[in-house]
């Protein structure tokens, strides 16, 4: 199926308003994602592409500048949420809860959601076959995490034309790919419908510090502009905003600060809910059933 | 007139001309100024590559089909358009839409809206695609203009290429189907002629300066910039206007400015532009139609 025939076009000034309990405005939604980036194979990013452009196997310099996230800057997002008491959403390889175990059992201690990211980090296109992937990365994150998860974001968001149909066949409830809306939406699928969440390719350190090569400090700014302006729609209609982090990235020590100034601005508001995605999940499917 | 198997160059389009040794243009009322506003609302096809990305997949290449840089030009659409209409409501400016003619039925309300408001439509290919890939350019102008009549009761009276691609052909097939203005040559502030093998055609300043695309997802510059550029942008071009009229175009695209971190960065251009006097918000044939008769 392609998009259009998951789900019709819809302007959001044309739906009735969605509305989070306790008059709260908006959702913050704070995703973190751990990969496991193979050194059989092309970099899944680089900070220093080879001299000329080559693509090197291994890439060294590149790998490690991944692994600094994990040995290092991880530790940062820990402390980091841990003093705010937030509980991110953990977007997660399941490759990881073997090969970085440790951070893996930090997250899980934590309480935070664990959310199916695919095996390692690769398109999805490349994988021969989707649904075993699925199946065994859902697997060993249920295993690993004691409840299996209920949500799924694809590595670099990416998806086949049949992928929602193999996600909502292997039991999850909402994903993260489709960036499309400020609100959940409901697409169809082979196996019956299938939530859609605002993940974000906005404020996300990927695109922002990677593609766009943005300077360390535009990442508060870009999240506060944000921030005020679904803020202030949110007197109307619920507002979800995602941030979208990874360790290797706004863990670096240059970096870390200015997400610390996103939360200390945050919390300087009324009307702010901190929730995972199964929360978020939730309260879409019990406002729905209310209605 | 030189042509090459039909083929017109743009240097045989139109002469080299220096702005300031041109008979003074004025607008009405002692105007110094005209500013266009346009839209661009687009169709990307999700089984071709996308126009444009946000987001390249781990390890790069292009896989296909692209379904996340798919949904971030979606959201334009379903939620960003929303913002920006709002703020073209709140300053009363009436824009111009430059439309594909499948995204006319795709997004009928914001066809509606943008009717129902008095914006200009305005013709913009009938895919988002470069008009050197169209397999019939003719064909792919005369849907676009029927498209936009059978919504609106009128024939466009303006053309943007997509991306402001052009054949050597564009200006010539444009005269032909019925079309008075393009807006592909970014060449001057002022309207010029552009010469075809029938009638000749004007073209109005449209901006790749002032253009969400090109400063966001090209030069990738903060939000701010697109404030602080159209603010130099303007302050300049008033100053020019001392000694006859100019054109100001502003350039938005739903999924770029619409964003919730751009938009008050437009909002803050418009309420800062509105504040001097002498500045006219014109649609495009309002432009044409006052440089025709001048």
């Amino acid at each position: 199926m392609i998009p259009r025939e998951r789900c019709a076009y819809s302007a959001i000034v044309d739906r009735p308003p969605l509305k989070l309990p306790n008059s709260a405005r908006i959702v913050v939604w704070t995703v973190v994602n751990l990969e496991f980036w193979s050194i059989s194979r092309p970099m899944a990013r680089q900070v220093l592409p080879a001299p000329t452009g080559e693509v090197l196997v291994p890439d060294v310099p590149n790998w490690s500048w991944h692994e600094y996230g994990m040995r290092v800057g991880v530790w940062r997002f820990f402390d980091l949420f841990a003093r705010l008491g937030i509980r991110p959403t953990l977007s997660i390889n399941a490759r990881v809860c073997r090969e970085y175990r440790r951070v893996a059992r930090a997250a899980r201690d934590a309480g935070w959601e664990f959310m199916g990211h695919a095996w390692e980090q690769m398109p999805i296109h490349k994988v021969e076959d989707q649904a075993e992937m699925i199946a065994k990365s859902l697997d060993t994150l249920a295993r690993f995490a004691g409840t299996r998860p209920v949500g799924w974001l694809g590595p670099g968001l990416t998806e086949t034309y049949d992928t929602p149909d193999l996600l909502a066949e292997a039991g999850v409830k909402y994903i993260g790919d489709w960036v499309y809306d400020d609100e959940p939406t409901e697409i169809k699928t082979a196996h019956g419908p299938l939530v859609t969440l605002p993940y974000s390719v906005e404020l996300n350190d990927i695109p922002m510090m990677l593609v766009q090569h943005h300077e360390s400090g535009y990442f508060t700014q870009r999240c506060i502009d944000s921030f005020e302006r679904l803020y202030r729609e949110g007197a109307e209609r619920a507002k979800i905003m995602a941030i979208a982090i990874h360790p290797y990235i706004s863990g670096q020590p240059h970096r870390i600060k200015y997400l610390e100034a996103v939360y200390e601005h945050i919390s300087r508001y009324e009307g702010v809910l901190h929730w995972n995605g199964a929360e978020i999940l939730d309260w879409y499917l019990s406002t729905r059933t209310e209605r | 007139m030189i042509t090459r198997g039909g083929v017109m160059l743009p240097s045989e389009r139109l002469d080299f001309s220096a702005i300031g040794q041109r008979p003074k243009l004025a607008l009405p009322n002692g105007a110094r100024l005209a500013v266009w506003v346009i839209v661009n609302v687009e169709e990307w096809d999700p089984t071709q590559a996308m126009p444009r990305t946000v987001l390249t997949p781990p390890a790069g290449g292009a896989p296909m089909p692209d379904i996340p840089n798919w949904a971030w030009h979606e959201y334009g659409n379903r939620v960003g358009f929303w913002r920006i209409l709002e703020v073209l409501d709140h300053f009363r400016i009436r824009a111009v839409l430059a439309i594909n003619g499948s995204a006319i039925q795709r997004y009928g309300s914001i066809a509606r809206s943008a009717f129902e408001r008095g914006w200009e439509f305005i013709g913009h290919g009938f895919t988002q695609q470069s008009m050197q890939k169209v397999a019939d350019e003719r064909d792919d102008i005369r849907k676009t203009a029927a498209a936009i009549r059978g919504f609106t009761g009128k024939h466009p009276r303006g053309w943007l290429g997509p991306g402001l691609t052009e054949t050597w052909e564009t200006p010539d097939l444009l005269v032909e189907e019925g079309f008075e203005y393009v807006c592909d040559w970014v060449l001057d502030d002022e309207p010029v002629w552009l010469k075809t093998r029938t009638k000749p055609i004007v073209n109005l300043p449209y901006t790749q300066e002032c253009n969400d695309v090109a400063m966001m997802l090209i030069q990738h510059h903060k939000a701010s910039e697109y404030y602080d550029r159209a603010i130099d942008q303007f302050e300049q071009l008033y100053d020019d206007a001392a000694q006859s009229a100019r054109i100001m175009a502003l350039v938005v695209h739903p999924y770029i400015m619409g964003a919730p971190h751009r938009l008050k960065y437009l909002r803050n251009v418009l309420a800062r532009i509105r504040d001097h006097r002498g500045v006219l918000f014109w649609t495009g044939e309002e432009i044409l139609d006052w440089y025709l008769v001048r």
